[in-house]
């Protein structure tokens, strides 16, 4: 078909690329700041004061329940808003995906934590080993490895989830795509489909190894 | 000297890559109306035994007939093939109790008990339903009629298993290992149970780990081990004061403690650092 | 602090945004459970070629998000001809997510049934259709409840993606309200609480649903 040239158009794979390259920058970043947010969040949910765990149990259920979508809305128009913050588009998506991958880590981290059976924590006591042993040797081997594929599986996700920053107007793979296809909606009428079509072919191909990493992960772990 | 029931003969098993085979060719038979018990250490493929009597598994030699007629025959190469292709009929004639007492979650203890006889044999349900009730009657279960299966302790899962398959008249029962995964103090309201069945005639193969049950419930003893039978005895009394074989000696000795207390005559001072 | 007044008068269009997502959630999640029945039973029958189609079509579906597969259905097919509504666009997008979802949480239902339950089916006697229709079946749907449920609560969220393509669900509306009037925090306001009308209930019924059907699982 002669709109697949559009692709070949000086200038157009480069800007998709860069285009991906915003995107996978936002995920990452996101992630990673997601890691201490959620191990903090997974720990402050096995403490037993009641007033935090209630705090804790509404933030988490409330960000984990709304769509992510209505949270950017909240925190780019709303909360930057009322707190006077001079919050970006982007700088809105990566504070929401901060709090929302936290919010799923947390989750993960204490569900991990919590499926390790209590006998383990008495063997190690019975043997002699100080808390922070426990912890290190014993406790937190154990917890990467029902935590690890999970973990993997929300990166995924995250990276999906920051396709709804083009919808704040951030220039990332989909916004370029669509600055593409108008660019060249005279000569390539068709691109649309080419270019969404790339678009698509690009989140595959940053997605699907990390989700067979996680597959990989988890058989490699599930008969311990 | 009573028609055998079940008649296994030069019984040939082999896994697909394995090396040795689990059974070289083994023979015996259960007669009518008796009970024979196999015992065996962990490993010598009673189970295996049992299953593929049931079906459950493929031979690659000999035969297996029931009532004198040969229900299936041995074929080699036919390790993959899964479960024996045997008609509807034909399984309920052979009833089976497994070790993990998994009744049917989504039907009440009378519903498990009814299925296969109204589904299978096709029997009008109410009286199928009250021949359920007069077998839980019987192994003291009648007021559970309706309870769910995660209602009930393990013990009383199992005795509903027996039911479940006592139902359909089976010719030949075969239970395995069917107290193993069960707590102690529910083993004994179980074997009960299989006594009494063998008191009533049901012909059964059984395969257990519990000696004193095996002393008390075997009409035949055969004892098992590395794929071949070790001993085989008709006199199970005999058999467990006396074994014939060293290897049926060492086995059962496996079951009893002693203690070796040290005795002033041992040696004074005998400290170690 | 709120303005009371604009939020009562503006609340029937979120009503009606509600409506919107509702509708396209309840035909895109139906389109889904169906997808997802189909693939479940391909797989586990193993049928040979589709079972590879199959596998595809989830690992495609679940790698690429919502919106590209919206834009691409909405802005890209037309231009091979097909033109479709953007109501059909958002249900046969949901329908397409969804499917390997439901898909996944079916075949896992579907391979926790123990294999000494058909062992003690072949037992006493029952046909393969037997088993599967009465003893394999039933403890396949109690066991996959909690994972469908989970699904659908995550379709309706995804659902919210099709204000994108015009669709005048919740989240149009309060784009809207926010483009036309600057009155931020109201719209907000309406915005969190339809979801939070839409979402708590069925989020309490999944957690009630995974409790009543734990017993198969001992």
């Amino acid at each position: 078909m002669q709109s697949a040239n559009i692709l070949l158009q000086p200038g157009v794979m480069p800007r998709l690329l860069q285009g991906l390259w915003v995107t996978i920058w936002l995920a990452a970043v996101s992630v990673a700041l997601s890691v201490p947010v959620g191990l903090v969040t997974g720990w402050l949910m096995t403490l037993r004061n009641p007033v935090i765990r209630v705090i804790m149990r509404i933030y988490l259920d409330f960000i984990r329940i709304m769509p992510q979508l209505a949270l950017l809305f909240i925190a780019f128009y709303g909360l930057a808003r009322a707190w006077d913050w001079n919050l970006d588009a982007t700088g809105a998506c990566v504070f929401v995906f901060v709090l929302w991958g936290g919010a799923e880590l947390g989750d993960l981290v204490r569900g991990a934590l919590e499926s390790i059976p209590a006998i383990q924590y008495e063997s190690s006591y019975m043997l002699g080993l100080s808390n922070w042993q426990t912890f290190t040797h014993v406790i937190l081997p154990q917890a990467v490895r029902r935590l690890l594929p999970a973990s993997v599986n929300l990166a995924t996700r995250i990276v999906k989830t920051t396709s709804l920053a083009t919808l704040l107007g951030v220039v990332e793979v989909i916004k370029v795509g669509q600055q593409i296809i108008d660019a060249h909606r005279f000569d390539y009428p068709a691109g649309t489909l080419w270019v969404y079509g790339v678009i698509f072919a690009m989140y595959f191909v940053v997605c699907w190894p990390l989700s067979m990493a996680a597959r990989y992960l988890e058989k490699r772990w599930a008969n311990e | 000297m009573s028609e055998p029931m079940l008649t296994v003969d030069n019984l040939l098993k082999h896994y697909a890559g394995a090396e040795r085979n689990v059974f070289d060719g083994i023979s015996f038979d259960v007669p009518k109306g008796k009970v024979l018990v196999i015992i065996g250490p962990s490993g010598s493929g009673k189970s295996t035994l049992l299953r593929c009597v049931a079906g459950l598994e493929p031979i690659q030699g000999g035969t297996i007939a029931l009532n004198g007629q040969v229900i299936d025959r041995g074929e080699p190469g036919n390790e993959k093939s899964g479960r024996a292709k045997r008609s509807s009929q034909l399984r309920t004639k052979i009833g089976m109790v497994f070790q993990s007492y998994d009744l049917f979650p989504n039907r009440t203890v009378l519903g498990n008990i009814t299925m296969a006889p109204v589904m299978v044999q096709k029997r009008p349900k109410p009286d199928v339903e009250r021949e359920a009730m007069e077998l839980l009657k019987r192994v003291g279960l009648a007021d559970r009629a309706q309870a769910k299966p995660h209602e009930l302790s393990g013990g009383q899962r199992q005795r509903v298993a027996i039911c479940r398959a006592l139902i359909e008249h089976p010719e030949l029962m075969l239970m395995d290992e069917v107290t193993a995964a069960l707590d102690p103090e529910m083993v004994h309201e179980v074997l009960d149970v299989v006594l009494e069945l063998a008191d009533a005639g049901q012909t059964m193969l059984i395969v257990t780990h519990e000696m004193q049950f095996a002393r008390a419930i075997a009409d035949k003893i055969i004892m098992i081990d590395s794929g071949g039978i070790v001993e085989t005895s008709d006199d199970p009394e005999a058999f467990f004061a006396h074994p014939t074989t060293q290897r049926a000696q060492e086995f059962l000795r496996t079951f009893e403690f002693s203690r070796h207390r040290r005795t002033e005559k041992d040696g004074a001072g005998a400290q170690t650092a | 602090m709120l303005d009371w007044a604009f939020v009562s008068r503006y609340a029937p269009f979120f009503v009606t945004g509600a409506e919107m997502t509702l509708f396209i959630s309840v035909f895109g999640i139906a389109l889904a459970i169906l997808t997802g029945l189909v693939c479940a039973a391909i797989e586990t029958a193993r049928i040979p070629v589709l079972r590879q189609i199959v596998r595809v079509y989830i690992e495609v579906s679940r790698n690429t998000p919502l919106l590209v597969q919206l834009y691409f259905l909405y802005f890209g097919l037309p231009k091979l001809g097909f033109v479709w509504s953007a109501e059909m666009c958002a249900i046969i997008g949901l329908g397409f997510l969804g499917g390997s979802y439901m898909s996944e949480a079916m075949r896992a239902g579907l391979e926790a049934v123990p294999q000494i339950q058909r062992e003690n089916a072949y037992m006493l006697g029952l046909s393969s259709r037997q088993t599967m229709l009465h003893v394999v079946i039933p403890q396949a749907i109690s066991t996959s409840i909690p994972g469908v449920v989970a699904n659908v609560i995550f379709l309706i969220k995804e659902s919210s993606v099709v204000s994108a393509i015009a669709l005048a669900d919740v989240m149009y509306m309060a784009k809207d309200l926010i483009g036309m009037y600057y009155t931020t925090y109201e719209a907000l306001f309406l915005l969190i609480v339809t979801y939070l009308i839409i979402l708590l209930p069925i989020s309490i019924i999944g957690t009630w649903l995974e409790r009543r059907f734990d017993y198969a699982k001992r």
